[in-house]
């Protein structure tokens, strides 16, 4: 299991290299053992949703054990921002009257907003109006099933960042030793060396927290990976624009297609403030602070 | 500098303009609006009130109102996120340029144009080959009788494709030392042989293009300058170019944005120390960048208190925006309503990676200010 997500999240560094979507899906429900439809699909877990039972009075026993009602849903509510949420299966994660659980909408049957990140991706919101979800796609979850999503979101999302930020790296130090001003690759000037070595280290940084948290699980790790990832941001985004000039600030040049992601994606699935916020709680919950650390 | 009752009448002045403006809807507080926020009205509008050309003499044209007076304008159109890129170049740097090394004809010609919004120019310096090192711009410029024939391509020219006129940094002769052999010209961008094609940027926004001088025939009374003295000239330039307000101002219509949206609810402790401390060091930038203007109109040097002020005063733009994204987390989102704070959020973020490279990037002005150092030990 935690071998298949570190694989998982190395696939998802990857895909952050190469600004693509990757097995997000699949990180985020692999603890769960749901088969994802046909088709694209995606998650989105929403809080803010409100759901009711379809048939209340219904005398049977339903899917759900629960007696007098079966499990079909009602759903009216907002998805902000969900990842392709106009074109794909949006597999949802909220908290049912009963506790929580997972179901598909179709976004067809939905009032699609199309919308985009600042790196063009798609970011759909859909409207849900007394939305009718069938007993049997009802999933029911434990609030650990839930929690956990939740975790591997983030995780999967600090990777993406983690892929870009090293995307960065790779781009500078091939422009910083290609690119020549004053006779002299630019790689030659001691302030460009000594910037280009910090890009590296908050990269390095970044990824050092991602596969730490995808070797074991917990709330900790993710809190740390994805606060990590989403504060280095703005120092490497900024490292790398400097050191490309006016190139990277253009079409012209591959850079933005990492950066704009990172930008991005930061804000995605919790920033570094709601991350950092839960850490400290943490720390502040437990009787040892060190101990949160070194388990 | 401090403020005079004249000053402050004149503050008080573009304000009301301003809210005019605004209410038109030409005036968004749209971050950055010095490199995007083109709009020659707007420009023709704010001449017709005296505030372009402010520190050229009456006698062109001009308000001879030194740049201390000026100084107030522009900080007023920065901080209100005004539309002033089609005529920025023309009143920072043409004129003055035209001023101090321009023939009488030139001024005659070009000033008053300039100071009625109806001159609008571009800078030709960077190349491909010519970014921090512009020393070696390989566009040249051949003798032809009665002129020059310019060929080369300059590269991030902003606003070419839209502006009437450009001062080209060409080489003029060969020297073993490269900063000799240089010469600015003016050149009409309608010219035959200009050619522009769009840069865009990563925004998809077009204010830079590649711009081709295939075999353009510049008369001889479009030289700036002395011929060779093209080096001396332009460096001359970038002190005005590096210290003005819009080396702090940029990302500030976003702070703006940010108040507005506070005050709709109750701001933590936590907000607004975050808000004050970014306040703080704006005003200590604004007050480095002030001496500056005062020690310009005083005719003396600044090249490295420009060079100081506009490092940290462009880092300030930068950082500011991630602070304020930190204040009042939001979807930085340029689908948002213009205007919106989103959408300025958005914009200001795109953008930032301009803010410490354009006019000499960072890396290069604290090697001036190293050198500063040298000099006076
Ligand atoms: C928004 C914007 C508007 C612009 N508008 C215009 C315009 O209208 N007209 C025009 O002519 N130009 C314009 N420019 C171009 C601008 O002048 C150049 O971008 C700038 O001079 C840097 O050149 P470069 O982009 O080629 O970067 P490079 O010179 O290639 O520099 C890349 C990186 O290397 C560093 N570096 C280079 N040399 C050294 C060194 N010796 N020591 C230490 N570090 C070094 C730089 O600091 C930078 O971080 C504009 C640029 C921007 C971003």
């Amino acid at each position: 299991m935690t071998t298949t997500l570190a694989t998982r999240v190395a696939a998802l560094c990857e895909a952050g290299r190469l600004a693509g979507p990757g097995p997000f899906a699949e990180t985020v429900l692999g603890h769960l053992d749901v088969v994802l439809p046909e088709g694209p699909s995606t998650v989105a877990i929403a809080d803010g949703l409100s759901l009711a039972y379809a048939h209340p009075a219904v005398t049977r026993v339903g899917p759900i054990g629960t007696s007098g009602q079966d499990a079909a849903l009602r759903v009216s509510g907002t998805l902000p921002r969900v990842p392709y949420g106009a074109t794909s299966t949006v597999l949802v994660l909220t908290e049912g009257p009963r506790g929580p659980v997972l179901f598909p909408v179709d976004p067809a049957r939905a009032t699609a907003v199309p919308g985009t990140n600042l790196a063009g991706e798609p970011r759909d919101t859909l409207q849900l109006h007394d939305y009718a979800v069938a007993a049997d796609d009802v999933r029911p979850l434990t609030p650990a099933e839930l929690a956990e999503a939740g975790l591997r979101a983030a995780l999967a999302r600090a990777a993406l960042i983690a892929g870009a930020a090293e995307r960065c790296v790779e781009l500078t130090a091939r422009h910083t030793t290609t690119r020549v001003q004053f006779g002299r690759p630019l790689s030659h000037f001691q302030a460009v060396k000594q910037e280009e070595a910090r890009l590296i280290e908050e990269s390095a940084l970044v990824r050092a927290a991602v596969d730490a948290a995808a070797r074991e699980l917990s709330p900790v790790g993710v809190a740390a990976a994805k606060a990590q990832a989403s504060a280095s941001v703005a120092e490497i985004a900024r490292i790398a624009h400097q050191l490309h000039g006016a190139i990277g600030f253009t079409q012209l040049s591959e850079l933005r297609f990492a950066t704009t992601r990172l930008w991005s994606w930061r804000d995605e699935d919790g920033d570094e403030s709601h991350w950092t916020a839960l850490l400290g709680r943490a720390a502040l919950a437990a009787d040892d602070v060190w101990a949160l650390l070194a388990v | 500098m401090t403020e005079t009752n004249d000053t402050r009448k004149l503050r008080g002045e573009v304000r009301d303009f301003l809210a005019e403006e605004r209410a038109r809807g030409t005036v968004l507080g749209r971050p950055d609006s010095w490199l995007t926020g083109w709009d020659p009205d707007f420009s023709r509008r704010l001449a017709g009130r005296g505030w372009v050309g402010m520190a050229l003499p009456p006698r062109y044209g001009g308000g001879g109102r030194g740049f201390a007076a000026r100084v107030v304008v522009i900080e007023e159109l920065l901080a209100a996120g005004a539309p002033v890129s089609a005529h920025w170049v023309a009143d920072r740097q043409a004129g003055p340029s035209i001023l101090a090394h321009g023939t009488e004809e030139q001024r005659q010609r070009f000033l008053p144009a300039i100071a009625a919004g109806r001159c609008f120019f571009s800078i030709g310096m960077s190349e491909q080959e010519a970014g921090s090192d512009l020393a070696n711009v390989r566009t040249r410029a051949e003798r032809v009788p009665g002129g020059w024939r310019l060929t080369g391509t300059k590269k991030w020219t902003g606003g070419a494709h839209v502006n009437d006129y450009a001062i080209v940094l060409a080489r003029t002769g060969e020297h073993e030392d490269r900063h000799q052999g240089l010469s600015q010209f003016i050149v009409d961008l309608r010219a035959p042989g200009v050619r522009t094609e769009p840069i865009h940027l990563l925004t998809g926004e077009h204010t830079f293009n590649w711009f081709h001088l295939d075999g353009v025939e510049v008369p001889d009374d479009m030289l700036l300058g002395q011929e060779g003295d093209g080096w001396k000239q332009v460096t001359g330039e970038l002190a005005f170019e590096r210290s003005g307000p819009e080396r702090y101002l940029s990302t500030f219509p976003l702070l703006v944005s940010l108040t507005r949206e506070l005050r709709r609810g109750a701001a933590t402790p936590d907000q607004q120390a975050r808000l004050g401390a970014l306040l703080a060091r704006i005003s200590a930038i604004r007050q480095l960048s002030l001496g500056v203007a005062d020690a310009l109109d005083a005719g003396r040097p600044a090249d490295v208190r420009a060079a100081l002020v506009k490092d940290l005063g462009t880092r300030l733009e930068g950082d500011l925006v991630h602070e304020v994204r930190r204040i009042l987390p939001r979807t930085a989102d340029t689908g948002a309503t213009p205007g919106s704070y989103p959408h300025h959020l958005a914009y200001a973020l795109l953008h930032s990676p301009g803010y410490t490279l354009r006019g000499g990037t960072n890396e290069i002005l604290r090697g001036i200010i190293t050198r500063g150092l040298e000099r006076q030990s």
